[in-house]
């Protein structure tokens, strides 16, 4: 599969690179010196059979717990062993398998608090407010709007979050991990439990978020949505990478259909 | 500097103390075993089975066998009734682990203040089983109350362990600390099992307080420090683990006596309160963490 | 886009209720008796108490059951300072406040690593050592019978003897507490407390330090705390370890779970209800805890919220129905 790189692969600069990474829990090997890189602006996604490692993987890079052996390198910052707060600091935001909301607060607050990184100010700041921080506030109002706007849930802005339907729950943490600008998203099997309806609107606001610049790291099981949206995808099974490439080339690779023997999702 | 007396007094009133702390440890982990639920108000058996004991044989003036032997039974039926009022209605609403803590925190002041109202807010003490002692070996002293306290400690724990083993409800119990969801599926009443739980607990609870009594004193407001150390032993042995927290009370009495010794009395408590928090912040995930998983 | 302006004439409206309702039980209190003054008094000292514990169990979602440690070592601190060392009030108020807040961030640091029960126990097991040591150590603090002789609120020569010269003072304080509170609530500070209490690893995932977060709270918590036990100390003029013993937590959650938690102004509103209580109950003096620990117990089981939230739930939007996925 090397054989075809991508021009897109080449020319972009790396923003992610995962080295020899294995993550080992007891005797489990959940994953094994798994390496690749993430272009700048690529919309890469990372599949594989049910129990693969995938999850385990994001959960490495993102800081959820440090690697057993290996690296992981964010905009050529080693980011291996941080805390996750320092690693999301840093510009790499994800979401969660299970819909993570702070169900209290309202959709509008929700994505407030998504721009805990790219604002300032702490107990002072909040008790006296000088001017910076006012016009801040009012800033922030005005992105949140622009914001829910983007991902269409403008109507539901004060409500609590809890009320909202499940699809719409998965927007709004899109929406709030957007705020947080993130330089890369990583989106843990953002089309879980969601309609037909529902999944195209979440690949319309992938696509409109790679638009923006943003670039997509996603683990996926929903096969028309990865090849609908991925550029590139890394195929892992039993831990260990064993297919790179276009959602072309992932199509046809003949270890990838040995993995996804007897299931169906590969032709859709 | 202490000298070997001292020391193998303190050993002996530690033994003995440690026993007690050990009961109540094992009252903790009875409940939690079933339910995953601490029982913060776990002290209150302990100073309900001294004072209910005291009231019998004050105003109806029975032999002390007869006396424990019915006070056990009305402690236990006051822990089946905070399982009923407060603790099962919780449950059942799936409350959070939090809340569940301050209701059984209530609980302790509501029985605190009952006790107060009915049975009054002095100290109060009745005299040893076996009066005369205390048992005299060199310079050595133990009072008679103490072989009690290691007799009886001994005999609960050894049908403690037939109940686990050879009855029915014991090995249901048992089933139902392994695996709530698959106990419930072989037919066994979860629910029901809380509530035996809670009176188990509750009766271990009223020994040690009947035991423990002739010892010192019991008042209204000896559970809080009864029921403290008998969590710390629960925590020494591994929280869950009956036999470990036996060790675990033997253990923190020995170490209470030997600090009353070196530090003065006062400070026993405080003493105590440390090493919890030192204990449970060298190993904050708890000591046995595998035993956590159960919870949920 | 007229709705803007609609929700802020409300949360206007929101605002000042709450605001009247304190200034009209303070003025009626004002214009009574001697005893009511004192006890109102009591609901303005236990409504600082709460605002502050209300930062760490309400908005920040976590449960702390030793916040009366702080509470003790503010009234001592306070009792000594003044009344032992003739220290004048405010300096010794703020003195006791911020060695309440060292403390706290020191014990606080490893005390909030833990989680469920520990965490629980640790805190719990906070509360019982200044307690124990309140008694114990005689030389410091009287122990079990008190520390009497405590010079009331006041600058320098100027001393507020009356007591509803007092209670003016406590009122202002409180209306600062939660002035505080307010303005902490609606801010990048309490947006990140409020995100831990939905969810620590969203939270997380978004940048927020939450072991920090959560230690700040703590000690915020704290410092109210304090607060309220040195105006204890000042308004009663006599403190003794029972009165920040184990009952004050759970009359304090009573307060807490009543009013509100996680709102402003609940706490506040849940210390008056709570402590005019006993009015309602004349008679059944002893019954109080008892009657404290019931409303407690209820509230837990039948509106694990608080009551106004069960209440504001009734008229809250429910999802739809045909919506789910």
């Amino acid at each position: 599969m090397s054989a075809s790189p991508t021009m897109n692969a080449s020319v972009a600069k790396s923003l992610l690179s995962v080295k020899n990474v294995t993550m080992k829990f007891g005797g489990l090997v959940a994953n094994d010196d798994i390496s690749f890189e993430v272009a700048e602006g690529s919309i890469h996604a990372v599949i594989g059979p049910n129990g693969a490692g995938k999850t385990t993987l994001f959960n490495v890079i993102s800081g959820f717990f440090p690697p057993t052996s290996g690296a992981v390198e964010f905009d050529s910052q080693p980011i291996t062993g941080l805390p996750q707060h320092a690693i999301a600091q840093a510009g790499l935001v994800r979401t969660y398998q299970l819909v993570q909301l702070f169900k209290d607060l309202t959709v509008a607050e929700n994505v407030r608090v998504g721009f805990h990184r790219v604002t300032k100010g702490g107990i002072a700041a909040a008790l006296f407010r000088p001017g910076w921080a006012k016009a801040q506030e009012a800033d922030l109002t005005r992105r949140t709007a622009e914001l829910l706007n983007f991902v269409g849930l403008t109507a539901q802005a004060e409500m609590k979050a809890e009320v909202l339907p499940y699809g719409q729950q998965r927007l709004l943490e899109v929406a709030r991990a957007l705020a947080a600008e993130p330089k890369l998203l990583l989106l843990d099997e953002p089309a879980a439990g969601l309609n037909v309806q529902e999944t195209d609107q979440l690949a319309a606001t992938i696509e409109k978020l790679s638009a923006r610049g943003v670039t997509v790291l996603l683990v996926e099981h929903d096969m028309s949505l990865v090849m609908r949206v991925a550029r590139r995808i890394s195929v892992i099974d039993f831990g260990r990478k064993i297919a790179e490439g276009t959602p072309a080339e992932i199509k046809t690779n003949p270890d990838v259909l040995a993995a996804y023997l007897g299931g169906t999702e590969t032709d859709a | 500097m202490i000298t070997l007396t001292q020391l193998i007094q303190s050993l002996v009133t530690g033994v003995g103390v440690g026993l007690i702390y050990g009961l109540v440890g094992i009252g903790f982990c009875v409940i939690y075993n079933a339910s995953g639920i601490v029982n913060f108000a776990q002290g209150v058996f302990v100073m309900l089975g001294g004072m209910i004991c005291h009231a019998i044989l004050s105003k109806f003036g029975m032999p002390m066998l007869l006396a424990a032997l019915l006070s056990i039974p009305i402690v236990a039926i006051s822990g089946i009734l905070i399982e009923v009022l407060v603790v099962r209605p919780m449950w059942n609403r799936g409350a959070a682990l939090f809340a569940i803590i301050l209701a059984t925190l209530a609980t302790q002041i509501m029985i605190e203040r009952i006790t107060i109202l009915t049975l009054g807010d002095q100290p109060r003490s009745f005299p040893e089983f076996t009066l005369g002692g205390p048992l005299k070996i060199g310079d050595i002293a133990i009072g008679y109350q103490y072989f009690w306290i290691m007799g009886c400690g001994a005999l609960m724990v050894g049908l403690l362990w037939l109940f686990f083993t050879r009855t029915t409800m014991g090995r249901a119990l048992r089933a139902c600390s392994q695996n709530r969801e698959s106990a419930a599926l072989l037919g066994i009443p979860v629910s029901r099992m809380l509530m035996v739980s809670f009176a188990l607990s509750a009766a271990l609870g009223a020994v040690a307080g009947i035991l423990v009594t002739p010892t010192q004193f019991t008042a209204y407001n000896v559970g809080t420090p009864f029921g403290v150390n008998g969590f710390i032993a629960a925590i020494i042995g591994g929280f869950g683990n009956a036999a470990g927290a036996l060790a675990g009370g033997i253990l923190l009495g020995i170490l209470q006596a030997l600090a009353i010794v070196i530090f003065g009395a006062g400070f026993k408590n405080v003493a105590a309160l440390t090493v919890l928090l030192l204990v449970l912040f060298i190993f904050p995930s708890g000591i046995f963490a595998g035993l956590k998983g159960k919870s949920h | 886009m007229t709705s803007p302006s609609i929700t802020s004439t409300r949360s206007l409206l929101r605002t000042l209720a709450p605001v009247a309702v304190v200034l009209t039980v303070m003025g009626i209190a004002l214009m009574s008796s001697g005893y009511v003054v004192t006890v109102i008094g009591f609901a303005a000292i236990y409504g600082i108490f709460c605002t502050g514990l209300n930062f760490f169990m309400g908005y920040t979602g976590q449960a702390s059951f030793g916040q009366n440690a702080f509470a003790c070592l503010g009234g001592y601190g306070s009792a000594i300072l003044c009344g032992g060392l003739y220290w004048d009030p405010l300096p010794a108020f703020f003195v006791s406040m911020a060695f309440s807040g060292i403390v706290a961030a020191i014990i606080g640091y490893p005390t909030l690593k833990l989680r469920g029960h520990y965490l629980a126990m640790a805190t719990f097991a906070l509360g019982l050592i200044t307690y124990e040591i309140s008694i114990e150590w005689v030389s410091l603090t009287q122990g079990y019978m008190g520390y009497s002789g405590i010079p009331p609120l006041g600058v320098g020569k100027f001393e507020l003897v009356s007591e509803k010269h007092q209670l003016i003072a406590l009122t202002v304080i409180l209306l600062v507490g939660i002035w505080i509170s307010t303005r902490l609530r609606d801010s990048r500070f309490g947006r990140a407390l409020r995100a831990i209490a939905g969810s620590e690893p969203a939270a997380q995932a978004l940048g927020v330090n939450v072991a920090r977060y959560k230690l700040l709270a703590f000690v915020i918590a704290a410092l109210y705390a304090s607060a309220a036990g040195s105006l204890f100390a000042h308004f009663i003029g006599f403190i003794s370890p029972e009165v920040f013993g184990g009952a004050m937590v759970v009359q304090s959650f009573t307060m807490l779970y009543l009013g509100g938690i996680g709102t402003t102004w609940g706490p506040a509103i849940g210390a008056l209800i709570v402590s005019m209580l006993p009015e309602f109950l004349r008679g059944l003096k002893e019954m109080q805890d008892i009657a404290y620990a019931i409303i407690l117990v209820s509230i837990l089981i039948f509106a694990p919220r608080g009551v106004f939230a069960l209440i504001g739930g009734w008229f809250r939007p429910k999802a739809k129905e045909g919506d789910a996925p």
